[in-house]
């Protein structure tokens, strides 16, 4: 089939590529952008460790087309470290033990950011629904949820950062 | 190893983060049949390119017994489903699974045989045998049931379940012409090493093998496998690097799971509850070929646990069926030995009318015993006792039904491990033989270096396996790592203090960091470090048979806690897939050998809401090593299970004999029972 052309902005930079119709999101970063926070765990869209945000909302990179990105914003883990929230969160995973091999952490981080940027104040309920799709072998969940629970209540409202420049790769 | 921080910034180096110019990723056409003769195998690189056989032929099979060694790519017969035939590659991913079009294979499909049991007599399951069972042993003496006044009997089981780290198995190999470098995700650099020598018969120092970060392993990684010897050949014949990344429905299909053990046991006692003696049959669905014949022996030799039980006698069989080759899965036969002596000790206490924490003080040893089937244990009544009371055991047992467990762990302490000090530029690296995934080493390496150096942590860094900086090596495993790993690290220290001593009179931090050391050992270890555990579990099972578990606690002697939030990290990190194994866990066949478990969710690993969590008491005993430190890793998927079946079976008032155990049989159990 015909390479389709696809213009992500990708952590505030446009990434212009020509690709196969069926190229994942995923692998588009991954391989493209050689952005590797972004992990496959499956091919059955169970893990979650594919976890970016599209348009600012949680997704599984590997149940979107590249093509359905098009002209879209997508941010993965390391378009968020520099923001104050993320960079708690992150603190508090460390702490808290939320992570044993780190493989389901960037997964993780984006959807508990996610959630904490929706509502502040989470109970333990809700902390656990959020991250139900993320799968962790390791944890056992205990010290992602605390790593969650330990940053709520803090000011999660700010806006995602405004892309710091344009570059065309 | 990348650093924690490293890792949350998402600058963690797992294999499939490794790219080269040029490298090409593989894909693997596999058997759709469980069983099946191969009429003829086209396209891609098949048998006929790399005739190699896996490396282990396992305990059962001598030296010469070739029939038993798995090919690395079947090319007559297929002896499971996924079993790898031929591979291809391609420019990606995507093109190399687009060219397994070029493969045609042909089949004749023959009936499967699943079972283990049915597998003891069946025909074999692989030509040129003459005989499914790859191991037989007694183990244990025989003794006459005389003076019993109870014999109880009842067949259990644990099924497969997969290992299912979240990072599956992967590798990336280039070849310059005359050395071979592998990276890996791996528990054990050296064996990946060792496995691909011999197999494909090169010498030690033609191949480097680099440990990468390692994305979960959990007995997985610790071996090397038929994909690997592939990439391996591919490397070297292409003189490209290639890439090898297994999909999740590979590894649910053909990378070697855990459990898979049948028990048919006997247990002899006096009314008063005192346990006479427990024989029966341990049965390992050992799944094709001989690699996985060790561990039916190994689970009868531990089964009377912490009991001071006379007599103990087992037939210990490992049974090939058309399966992937079973193998460890954390825990590695401990679990499912806990499992028959925790289920029979259960059993007992209800046919007498006993509580269960009584029959288990009983039946302690009230001093050292040495077990008939070898297994030396130190006295373990005081501590059942200090368990149960600290976990409020009585109390509850007033408000709620309980379930409860005991156990002995023994760490795979035998053939110690190697370490390597570097000390250069006032910075100091380390290499174990043993590779951590996920379980914090370096946090225990500095904090026993810098108190032994006398040095800051911040300037000690562990380093990733790697073959070539560390000349040999056990692996991380069987709850060892902090036992011979810390002991090696430790010997190796004080190499290097006498040498500092040597050359400037005394040893000071000052002078060992402006100097430059280099030292090595290996530090052989014979003996076991048994250790006792207990665990305690509520749960609820409704009217559809869906299990709340309500309260999860755990005591363990861990010895010294080396960095205690480690330990405790993973106790709770053990004890939700010791729950998965109990309520979901499963990688079931159907009858003509296709897999039901089709995806991660399939195949049972809980997500976080239904992961309960634990509370976790550590008892701190000092071993008899230098650090005080014993094991840890395997206690909570060895006494969870066992505990937690038993609160199941109490709630639902039916007698539990397997895992996992589904709402439905649940249902069902209960229905018979009213
Ligand atoms: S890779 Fe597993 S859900 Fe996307
Ligand atoms: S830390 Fe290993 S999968 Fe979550």
């Amino acid at each position: 089939m015909k390479n389709v052309k696809v213009n992500i902005k990708l952590n505030g930079r446009k990434f212009e590529r020509e690709v196969e119709p069926r190229t994942l999101l995923l692998d588009f970063v991954r391989e493209f952008a050689d952005l590797t926070a972004t992990h496959m765990g499956c091919d059955t869209s169970n893990c979650g460790a594919c976890t970016v945000l599209l348009d600012g909302k949680p997704v599984k990179s590997c149940t979107v087309l590249a093509v359905q990105a098009d002209d879209r914003e997508v941010r993965t883990l390391e378009g968020l470290g520099e923001e104050p929230l993320m960079k708690r969160l992150k603190e508090e995973f460390i702490e808290k033990h939320g992570l044993q091999c780190g493989f389901c952490t960037s997964g993780m981080l984006i959807s508990s950011y996610s959630l904490l940027r929706k509502k502040s104040d989470p109970n333990e309920k809700e902390i656990r629904e959020a991250i139900s799709g993320n799968i962790c072998r390791c944890t056992g969940y205990h010290g992602i949820v605390e790593a969650v629970k330990s940053v709520k209540g803090e000011t999660a409202r700010e806006k995602l950062p405004e892309s710091p420049e344009l570059v065309r790769r | 190893m990348s650093s924690i921080t490293d890792i949350v910034n998402g600058k963690g180096r797992f294999v499939d983060d490794i790219s080269f110019p040029g490298m090409v990723h593989i894909a693997f056409a596999r058997s759709n049949y469980s069983r099946a003769k191969l009429l003829y195998v086209k396209g891609g690189y098949t048998a006929r390119d790399f005739p190699y056989f896996m490396a282990s032929a396992g305990e059962g099979a001598t030296e010469e017994d070739l029939s038993l060694r798995a090919p690395v790519l079947a090319s007559k017969f297929a002896a499971y489903l996924g079993e790898p035939i031929a591979a291809v590659t391609g420019k990606n991913r995507y093109e190399a699974e687009d060219n397994l079009d070029s493969v045609e294979i042909d089949y004749d499909p023959l009936k499967p045989i699943l079972d283990p049991v049915e597998a003891l007599n069946s025909e074999p399951v692989i030509p040129g045998v003459k005989t499914n069972i790859i191991s037989d042993r007694y183990v244990g003496k025989e003794f006459s049931a005389g003076e019993a006044e109870i014999v109880l009997e009842d067949r259990l089981e644990n099924r497969r379940v997969a290992t299912n780290p979240l990072e599956t198995r992967g590798i990336v190999a280039a070849y310059d012409g005359t050395k071979l470098t592998v990276w890996t995700p791996t528990q054990s650099a050296h064996s990946v090493r060792d496995g691909i020598c011999e197999s494909m018969n090169l010498g030690k120092e033609s191949v480097r093998v680099i440990q990468t970060d390692t994305g979960g392993a959990f007995g997985l990684k610790g071996g090397v496998y038929p994909e690997y010897i592939v990439a391996a050949s591919l490397a070297m014949k292409l003189k490209v690097p290639v890439k090898w990344i297994e999909t999740r429905r590979e590894h649910l299909m053909a990378s070697r799971p855990g459990r898979g053990v049948v028990g048919n046991m006997r247990i002899h006692a006096m009314k008063s509850g005192v346990i006479k003696g427990i024989s029966g049959d341990v049965i390992v669905d050992a799944g094709a070929y001989g690699g996985a014949s060790w561990s039916s022996g190994w689970i009868a030799f531990q089964i009377t646990g912490p009991y001071a039980i006379p007599n103990a006698y087992f037939h210990a069989r490992s049974v090939m069926t058309n399966k992937v080759e079973q193998g460890p899965y954390r825990g590695a036969g401990r679990p499912e030995a806990s499992f028959m002596m925790e289920r029979m000790i259960d059993l007992l206490a209800d046919e007498i009318g006993a509580d269960p924490l009584d029959i288990r003080l009983l039946n302690a040893a009230k001093d050292k015993f040495r077990s008939p089937t070898g297994m030396e244990i130190e006295a373990s009544a005081g501590f059942m006792a200090r368990a149960f009371e600290k976990m409020e055991y009585r109390r509850l047992a007033r408000e709620s039904k309980p379930g409860i467990s005991c156990f002995a762990l023994i760490p795979a302490v035998s053939d110690g491990e190697s370490c390597r000090i570097k000390v250069e530029r006032g910075r100091i690296n380390v290499w174990l033989g043993g590779n951590a995934h996920g379980q914090r080493h370096d946090l225990w390496v500095a904090k026993l270096l810098s108190g032994k150096f006398g040095v800051d942590p911040s300037i000690i860094e562990l380093q990733l396996g790697d073959t070539d900086m560390l000349k040999e090596g056990v692996g991380s495993w069987g709850s060892r790592s902090a036992i011979v790993g810390a002991n090696a690290l430790l010997k190796v220290a004080d190499k290097v203090i006498a040498h500092v001593k040597k050359d400037k009179g005394a040893y000071t931090a000052r002078a060992l960091l402006s100097g430059d050391y280099d030292e090595y050992e290996y530090a052989n270890e014979k003996g076991m470090l048994i250790s006792f555990c207990a665990n305690l579990a509520v749960a609820d099972a409704d009217a559809a048979g869906n299990v709340r578990v309500s309260k999860l606690k755990a005591y363990y002697d861990v010895g010294k806690a080396l960095v205690p939030d480690v330990v405790v990290s993973q106790i709770k990190g053990g004890a939700v897939q010791g729950v998965g194994q109990v309520l979901s866990e499963n990688i079931e066949f159907d009858q003509d050998g296709q897999l039901m478990a089709a995806s991660l969710s399939d195949s049972g690993v809980l997500n976080s809401v239904q992961s309960p969590d634990i509370d976790v008491y550590l008892e701190e005993v000092p071993s008899r090593f230098p650090h005080g430190a014993k094991g840890v890793g395997e206690s909570p998927t060895i006494g969870v299970p066992t505990a937690l079946v038993r609160a199941i079976e109490r709630s639902a008032g039916i007698r539990i004999r397997k895992t996992p155990v589904s709402p439905e049989e649940i249902v069902n159990a209960r229905s018979r029972v009213k």
